[in-house]
């Protein structure tokens, strides 16, 4: 930071924006005499959504293996148009950028990518379904770990 | 206006909660109220808050940045659409004032707890607002635009030192700087219309005259959407930090007939001309040296410091809100223009004020009110609750009225002596300070008093000490 003053709100609320973007395990930010730390452990625990309205989604006995987690609020879609082929299918291998699907938010098309090498073994919700942030879409075997 | 709010007289209308804190909280009580079903929508870091547990229904938006999760009028609109919502109400800051969200929400025929877009644009730059205020007779400052940050000085001079340095798309006292002559202006101004880029994507700037001695009062004002305007009395909130404010009463005090007369009409000519929807807040600057009124801005939202008209009138004004987004009546009386008790609300941050007001964020391990006649609080504090860092720095309000503005004073020290917040500091110290202080109970203060009284306080502590 430019001046050695304490730091305000915003100067705080900007760093931990910044720092949240990244993909460090634990963070500590000095300046003045005001320390920051941050710390995350493990994946991005998914926040458990109320959804009473909907049928339960696919229901799959404990999942064993990596979540791929929603990265927006919006509509999950399996395939990338109508009547098109699914972008993956359950049993298929992936890569950490293949797609496995997308999440629509206000006709916006935000494709999700697998993350990690392995087998996609099960979708967590249905094609259609209304997610949201953080929720789990998918479950992959990773390779290493097979 | 949407008719979903009564279409199934079955099912009770949706609200959903664009925000976040206190005012979370304070939303779905109302929502309560009404008969409503509160859902809320929060970043992953409010999906497990207090607010959330008190709603029917939480929808996460995002993780917990504010850019990608509050701030974001299409994952709101989304929120809204699974929510099955009949309204959305913003709260106050993130998206309140922006028309984009009050635009998504209307293709998809949700209501908007807030004046129409339209409106939203209009009042939302400072130089348009000022053109409103202007074509409906307010008062206003002597101000004007600036075109070339190299060559103010001669506007300086048309206006008068000392003056103020101001960003047209600026709003929360940020990138206002004061100047006393020619050679100041000319040095600050291409910095503040940098810094004006920078923090609204926008470096237009203007210039306005100075009153140094000055109060900011407030007048609460609700529109129906069609030209009918209602006023509920005023607010004083001049004990200001940065232009923070941190303690603000209903009714203003010390105000004459005319002064007062003056701003409320002003505010209704307001409205009028704008057919004003819901509730808002003309915001005004009283000279204390010759009683000029000027305008200041429209905020169009409910604000922070709503509540002491609430307390002052016995009325609910996001309950109104609500109901005139559904198309209901909002149930607001006809009120004097001066209220027969007087409310004042602290506003308690974690912030520590013998520190130059650092942030201070951390887990709340135990919190315990004050309790009695008059005595209000909002907020989202619990025990055991982690004050989160993403955010701003309010944890409460702490509401207090009674028969006159000596009784109001004495009991809301008497509630901030008895408040327990343990885990975190908080700006509770400043208080009692103020609500002792004879400049204060006299009443009347105006916004340049508490920064350098809170000074000079500290440096005699300091010398004491030693």
């Amino acid at each position: 930071m430019t001046d050695d003053a304490t730091p305000s709100w915003q100067h705080l609320l900007d760093l931990v924006a910044q720092l949240d973007s990244g993909s460090y395990d634990s963070a500590s930010v000095t300046y003045g005499d005001v320390s920051v730390q941050l710390s995350r452990s493990g994946p991005l625990s998914a926040p458990v959504p109320s959804s009473a309205s909907t049928t339960p989604a696919t229901t799959s006995p404990k999942p064993s293996g990596t979540i791929i987690a929603s990265p927006m609020i919006g509509v999950f879609y399996r395939c990338p148009s109508p009547g098109a082929p699914p972008f993956v299918e359950i049993g298929a291998s992936v890569e950490p950028d293949t797609t496995i699907g997308i999440v629509e938010v206000m006709k916006m098309m935000n494709p999700v990518s697998a993350g990690v090498n392995g087998t996609l073994t099960s979708f967590l919700v249905r094609d259609h379904e209304q997610v949201e942030y953080g929720q789990a879409l998918a479950v992959v075997a990773e390779a290493s770990s097979q | 206006m949407s008719e979903k709010g009564n279409a199934d007289s079955e099912a009770p209308p949706v609200v959903l909660v664009a925000n976040r804190g206190e005012i979370a909280v304070r939303i779905i009580a109302a929502a309560r109220r009404i008969g409503a079903s509160p859902v809320l929508a929060a970043s992953a870091a409010d999906a497990d808050s207090p607010a959330a547990r008190l709603a029917d229904r939480v929808i996460v938006i995002g993780p917990a940045p504010v850019a990608q999760s509050y701030l974001r009028p299409e994952l709101i609109a989304t929120a809204a659409l699974q929510a099955g919502a009949s309204v959305v109400h913003p709260g106050y800051g993130f998206l309140s004032e922006q028309p984009e969200l009050a635009e998504l929400l209307e293709i998809e025929k949700i209501a908007f707890a807030g004046p129409r877009p339209e409106t939203l644009r209009a009042v939302g730059d400072k130089s348009s607002a000022r053109k409103v205020a202007l074509a409906a007779g307010v008062p206003v400052a002597p101000a004007v635009e600036v075109d070339d940050v190299e060559t103010v000085a001669g506007l300086g001079d048309s206006i008068g030192y000392p003056l103020l340095i101001k960003a047209v798309f600026g709003g929360g006292g940020r990138g206002i700087r004061l100047v006393n002559d020619a050679g100041e202006l000319a040095r600050l101004a291409p910095q503040a219309a940098a810094e004006a880029l920078a923090a609204f994507g926008n470096g237009a700037l203007y210039l306005e005259r100075f009153y140094p001695a000055a109060r900011h009062v407030e007048v609460q004002v609700f529109g129906d959407g069609e030209g009918r305007a209602q006023i509920f009395g005023d607010r004083d909130c001049s004990v200001q930090r940065r232009h923070q404010k941190l303690i603000e009463e209903c009714p203003a005090p010390g105000l004459s007939v005319a002064t007062r007369a003056v701003m409320h009409d002003a505010s209704r000519a307001l409205v009028q001309a704008l057919a004003y929807r819901g509730a808002g807040t003309v915001e005004f600057l009283v000279d204390t040296q010759s009683e000029a009124v000027v305008f200041l801005e429209v905020n169009a939202r409910i604000q922070v410091e709503h509540p002491v008209t609430e307390e002052a009138y016995g009325i609910d004004l996001v309950a109104a809100q609500l109901r005139l987004a559904l198309g209901w009546d909002p149930e607001l009386p006809d009120v004097p223009p001066v209220p027969s008790a007087t409310v004042i609300e602290l506003r308690i941050n974690a912030e520590d004020p013998e520190n130059d007001f650092r942030p201070s964020p951390g887990t709340i391990s135990r919190v315990r009110w004050p309790g009695g006649p008059g005595i209000r609080v909002d907020t989202q504090l619990e025990d055991g609750y982690r004050f989160p860092p993403f955010y701003d720095s309010l944890m409460a309000k702490l509401i207090v009225r009674a028969h006159s503005r000596d009784a109001a004073v004495a009991a809301a020290r008497s509630a901030a002596a008895t408040v327990e917040i343990n885990g975190v500091t908080t700006t509770l110290a400043l208080h009692e300070f103020v609500l002792s202080h004879p400049d204060f109970i006299r009443g009347g203060v105006t916004t340049s008093w508490f920064g350098p009284t809170w000074e000079h306080r500290s440096e005699q502590r300091m010398a004491s000490v030693r």
